[in-house]
């Protein structure tokens, strides 16, 4: 009777641990980096534009409870907005039109768990911004698993997306990566509403797109994707009322949810929206940026720039096969391309569900592409404007493991220990790339480049270095009151909010004044040609005592001075 | 009707490429040498040049040549004359 009893129960577990061994792998995963990430969470810094992000959210965060009349919320607003002063920071009404997804949230988080400590409030922001991160990975998961339905080709795709070196440094910033996530979570219901075009997908696909331009302007790009695709089914099923129907709701849907989405939307919809775009111009960062060795005029990048960027900052096992793939498919893509007939059963680009997801994928990653090429887009800093073009990269390597797997499954049995070997080192070595750049993940060059050309494009435009550089100084001198000069762009005064308030006021900033500095800070950020202009030139009397470095990418410098 | 829509589409994105890689290559080249001529950092580097150029004649035991030295002498001069006569 006791084993009757035993065996059915047993059988039973494990049939339950079979069918959801991957989603319980998964649950650990996360969870496993989730505690990794919270130990670790303070020893990133903060960046420079963390204050703005925080005025901008009590800015709106009056402004709405204003308009809905919660006074009390108004005035607690307006209080810690007024608190919020940085010399440097340009007043928050100047840069209405900047998205609030996560600032007026966070403000709102902010009051109601009473967060004080400013190193505590910016921290806890990180750790959010991050959890968001993670669900996206969650939902490019999700992807690959319709696109590829391989668990394992999937989930390696996953813990490429979170390891990225320069994706994962990023992910704390609640800037690009915040925009690519909301992207990645779009493209996933806009593969859904294409395959179904349901209501339910439709407002789905509206609110995360809608989120995503709320960010940045160019997830009008998304919309514009599914226009093209709704005319694509339209020329094979020649159904005009669905089509039309179709556009009409989208737009519709997409310019309420902007419009409740954006206060600054509220008072103007349409004038304020076409707004944007001169706003955008005007806005630009316009300053010269270190590119391949020299400073260039952010108006008059090279078109390489972009190219470029991304092959020196992204590791070379994942843009190689991610190339390769690219590629492939596109040749594949252009001579179907060339094989469309006036009637076919089929669709003209793609045969099946999988294959339309790979078109939208080519589709999206071309038009961006060519975009912001032809429109000369000022890019600065890199290419984490357009992060969100990482899960491209990571889509393409998937694929080949995929199309490698199929050619040659029947050929050679062993091919998939081989895939998932291949796979598996690709992801390995992003972790360890994460590990040796810690906490300058997002200051990632590719191995491959000799340390004179990692140092010869830009580093710390975010000034997270800061934090690590006032400890610093402050083990060498703890209880001394120092000027610290900065021979950079960067505003490393906003830095001190990492620190103890304690530590903090040890610290005064002195600028480009170097005579009355004991240190000086220096990186290679600057808005002029420091080659002709020799405002971040060191003065003869401070020496070189401390370097920062990542696999001989210089992070930051410190000089002291010599003599009095 | 299909067979136009994606043949516009091609021509479309040729045109684009076309474009960009002929006038707007050219254009922001252009714009950029004009930018370069009128910045804070050109003028001072003209600037150092002169003050190099400077350094390198006091260097020198003789600068100008005995032919040049000769016409810059009779241009001062005649430009002395003139100065006298219509001032």
């Amino acid at each position: 009777m006791f084993q009757v009893n035993k065996e059915p129960k047993k059988t039973h577990t494990n049939s339950f641990y079979k069918k959801n061994q991957h989603g319980i792998i998964l649950i650990f995963f996360y969870i496993f980096i989730i505690v990794l990430v919270l130990i670790n969470l303070e020893s990133f810094g903060i960046h420079i534009e963390e204050k703005f992000h925080r005025s901008n959210g009590f800015y709106w965060l009056s402004y709405i409870s204003d308009k809905f009349g919660y006074e009390i919320l108004k005035l607690i607003s307006d209080e810690k907005l007024k608190n919020i002063y940085d010399y440097t920071l340009a007043p928050v009404n100047y840069y209405r039109q900047w998205g609030i997804v996560l600032d007026v949230p966070f403000s709102l988080i902010e009051i109601i768990f009473n967060l004080e400590n400013i190193d505590k409030i910016y921290y806890t922001k990180h750790f959010i911004s991050f959890l968001i991160f993670l669900l996206s990975s969650f939902f490019f998961y999700k992807i690959l698993i319709v696109r590829f339905n391989n668990k394992i080709f999937s989930l390696v795709g996953l813990i490429i997306y979170i390891s990225t070196p320069r994706i994962f440094g990023d992910s704390f910033l609640y800037k690009d990566v915040l925009f690519l996530s909301l992207f990645t979570i779009s493209i996933y219901y806009l593969i859904k509403l294409v395959d179904k075009n349901s209501l339910k997908n439709l407002i789905k696909f509206s609110l995360f797109s809608s989120l995503s331009i709320n960010l940045r302007i160019l997830g009008l790009g998304l919309l514009f994707t599914y226009i093209f695709l709704l005319l694509l089914i339209y020329l094979k099923n020649k159904e005009l009322k669905i089509f039309i129907t179709n556009i009409f709701k989208v737009f519709i849907l997409i310019f309420i949810l902007n419009y409740c989405f954006w206060p600054f939307l509220w008072e103007k919809p349409f004038e304020n929206f076409i707004d944007l775009f001169v706003m955008l111009k005007r806005d630009l960062v316009k300053a010269r940026v270190l590119f391949n060795g020299e400073y260039i005029y952010n108006r008059f990048l090279p078109s390489f720039y972009l190219p470029l960027w991304i092959i020196v900052s992204t590791p070379l096992l994942m843009i190689l096969p991610s190339l390769f793939c690219f590629f492939f498919y596109f040749i594949r893509l252009i001579k179907r391309f060339f094989n469309i007939k006036e009637e076919s059963y089929f669709f003209d680009l793609w045969r099946s569900k999988k294959e339309n997801i790979d078109f939208i994928f080519l589709f999206i990653f071309i038009n961006f592409f060519l975009f912001l090429i032809v429109l000369n887009a000022s890019f600065y800093n890199g290419w984490r404007l357009v992060y969100f073009l990482n899960i491209f990269i990571i889509y393409f390597i998937i694929y080949l493991a995929d199309i490698i797997f199929k050619k040659l499954k029947n050929r050679i049995k062993k091919i998939l220990v081989f895939l998932y070997c291949g796979l598996f080192i690709i992801a390995l070595n992003n972790t360890i790339n994460i590990f040796i750049y810690h906490p300058y993940q997002s200051l990632y060059f590719n191995y491959f480049l000799s340390d004179k050309l990692k140092n010869s494009f830009e580093g710390d435009y975010h000034g997270i270095s800061a934090k690590s550089f006032f400890l610093k100084i402050h083990s060498y001198e703890p209880n001394k009151k120092l000027n610290i000069a900065v021979a950079s762009y960067t505003p490393l005064q906003r830095g001190l909010e990492a620190l103890d308030k304690s530590i903090r006021s040890n610290f005064n900033i002195v600028g480009q004044n170097y005579n009355f500095a004991h240190y000086i800070y220096k990186n290679n950020i600057s808005e002029v040609d420091s080659k002709l202009n020799k405002k971040y030139d060191i003065p003869s009397n401070f020496l070189k005592i401390y370097e920062e470095k990542r696999s001989g990418s210089v992070i930051y410098e410190i000089y002291k001075k010599t003599q009095l | 009707m299909k067979i136009f829509f994606f043949k516009s589409i091609l021509i479309f994105f040729l045109f684009i490429i076309a474009f960009h890689l002929t006038f707007n290559i050219a254009i922001k080249k252009i714009n950029q040498k004009i930018f370069e001529i009128t910045t804070k950092e050109n003028v001072e580097k003209i600037k150092n040049q002169i003050r190099d150029e400077m350094k390198s004649a006091i260097a020198k035991d003789n600068y100008i040549s005995k032919d040049d030295a000769k016409l810059i002498s009779s241009f001062f001069k005649k430009i002395m004359k003139d100065l006298e006569i219509n001032f």
